[in-house]
């Protein structure tokens, strides 16, 4: 069964419609990637699953429960996590409060989850005190990774999380996502940075213009000739 | 009689204290409600009347009414908040304002038909410590008020840092949407501000009651004061509002002296010491021409 799923998925902010009837299903441990060009409504179907965009039509559901329409800490709550692509840490926070507000729903913050999650991303325990805002940009993208993760949530929402990094912090954040999802966290991310995305992940789906295009392994979209001329500049 | 350094800057100290809790709830609300609250002012003078009261009706120990103040003025401004602004909560800063000057207007002027325009003071026994060497005195009152107003900034600071109410409080003073996405309640939050803000004006009133009175006015009085530390220290900014406070309170006082000394070097006959409550706006110039941000957000913003 998929973890979630989404059919007919219409949505938008206020007036403005973006997606008009997105599909997607994403089965449980598997990592999925949405790409496309910019506009084409990658990050609103992300927004619209957390609540955070306007719902307009058709079915979101998450672990067999509908969650279409829900606001957004209900659908947290659920076990989603969710990582924006900006502005996704607090700055004024330090580094550990940061992690302690990714556990607001548990009450406090476990030293359990806390140890996994520092496990992985180690750079963050050197400097818990430390304002999440004086941290460099990738040091950021990890700490937001962190904070998601505290609650130990089934399914990983990960906003183009290589937006704005250097080259070789691109490859290690993509390190990271790779690890977080042996763990057995499902991932689905969405990319701008397609070819790396399309490379490392199970599944892909291309979208345009609020629309599903194409959807297959990310390495038979990588060598669908079609998909190379539309989507990935030949 | 000119009068020493030390003693304008405990009366500087004094005005900053109340200043400084009424400070930190404007700011907080500012920060997370995202509005300007124009009745803040009078979440003070219910304060002050609450612990009139107390104090004078029921014959309630001081230290006793301003529990009682600050657990009244708490619930009652949180109660007003949740009738008048949080249901126009989206409908953004300048509606939320106008409803806060309304309001402002609508509670000083039913306080007013309610008690009277008198001035009710709350009585203490006041007691007095020379330090004729240094050249200052002391009040106990003095000592109460500043006393007060540093265990309110600790507790506060324990509750900010050390809470997961007050850690998710600042949180979503930082950033709205990412506090909704990491499962925090806003509206809870909010409540909490309120209370928080609402509590801390109470104790701000009781201290005003003391050292003035409890009149219609005696918070609107406050409230000019009130805005311009919470911009000097850096609007949303609960420690920067302290910070502006005490160096608002401490510029009113200190600059007597100060202007006493300039007109009789000039050998003016101008009466320039009237000028010392307009200090603290020309320092609110001179910071937003400088450092427009506050004291505190330009190191936040650097990042």
């Amino acid at each position: 069964m998929s973890l979630l799923e989404v059919r007919d998925l219409e949505a938008g902010y206020g007036d403005l419609q973006v997606l008009f009837g997105v599909d997607l299903e994403v089965a449980e441990g598997e990592y999925v990637a949405i790409v496309g060009p910019n506009g084409a409504g990658k990050s609103t179907a992300m927004k619209a699953v957390v609540g955070l965009a306007a719902h307009m039509g058709g079915e979101i559901t998450f672990d067999g429960e509908d969650i279409a329409g829900l606001p957004p800490q209900n659908i947290i709550e659920r076990g989603v996590g969710y990582v924006p692509q900006s502005d996704n840490v607090f700055p004024t926070l330090t580094v550990e409060e940061n992690l302690t507000i990714g556990a607001y729903l548990l009450g406090d913050l476990p030293d359990e989850r806390r140890e996994v999650v520092l496990e992985q991303f180690p750079i963050l325990g050197e400097r818990p005190d430390q304002r999440a805002g004086n941290l460099s940009g990738g040091q950021q993208q990890m700490l937001a990774m962190a904070r998601a993760l505290i609650p130990d949530p089934p399914l990983l929402l990960l906003d183009e999380p290589s937006a704005g990094l250097a080259p070789d912090l691109v490859e290690e954040m993509f390190d990271h996502i790779d690890r977080i999802n042996e763990r057995g966290v499902t991932v689905l991310i969405v990319e701008q940075n397609a070819k790396t995305a399309l490379r490392r992940c199970d599944r892909g789906y291309v979208l345009a213009q609020g629309e599903n295009r194409y959807t297959d392994d990310g390495d038979a979209l990588l060598s669908d000739p079609e998909v190379r001329q539309q989507f990935l500049g030949g | 009689m000119e009068i020493p350094l030390a003693q304008e800057v405990i009366f500087g100290l004094v005005i900053g204290s109340y200043i400084a809790l009424g400070a930190i709830g404007f700011t907080l609300v500012y920060g997370l409600v995202n509005m300007i609250n124009f009745a803040h002012g009078e979440f003070i003078t219910i304060g002050a009347f609450v612990g009139y009261l107390a104090v004078a009706e029921v014959g309630l120990p001081l230290p006793v009414a301003v529990f009682v103040a600050l657990g009244g003025t708490a619930v009652v401004g949180w109660g007003i908040a949740r009738i008048t602004f949080e249901p126009m909560n989206d409908a953004g800063a300048v509606p939320l304002l106008l409803m806060s000057i309304g309001l402002g207007l609508v509670l000083r002027n039913g306080i007013r038909v309610i008690a009277g325009p008198d001035r009710r003071s709350i009585r203490t026994d006041v007691a007095t410590y020379r330090f004729d060497d240094l050249g200052f005195f002391v009040t106990s009152q003095q000592l109460f008020i500043i006393g007060l107003t540093l265990a309110s900034v600790l507790v506060l600071h324990l509750f900010l840092s050390r809470t997961m109410l007050g850690i998710a409080m600042r949180a979503t003073a930082d950033n709205e949407d990412l506090a909704l996405v990491s499962g925090i309640d806003t509206r809870r939050v909010r409540n909490a501000v309120w209370l928080a803000a609402s509590g801390l004006a109470g104790v701000a009133g009781v201290m005003l009651g003391t050292a003035q009175a409890a009149s219609p006015t005696v918070g609107f009085g406050q409230l000019l004061l009130i805005i311009t530390a919470a911009i000097l220290g850096g609007a949303g900014s609960p420690y920067g509002a302290v910070a502006g406070s005490y160096i608002l309170g401490i510029a009113v006082t200190v600059s007597v002296p100060f202007l006493q000394r300039l007109e009789e070097t000039l050998a003016l006959n101008l009466e320039l010491t009237a000028l010392n409550s307009t200090m603290a706006f020309v320092i609110l110039i001179v910071v937003l021409l400088v450092r427009p941000g506050g004291l505190v957000s330009a190191e936040v913003r650097t990042s």
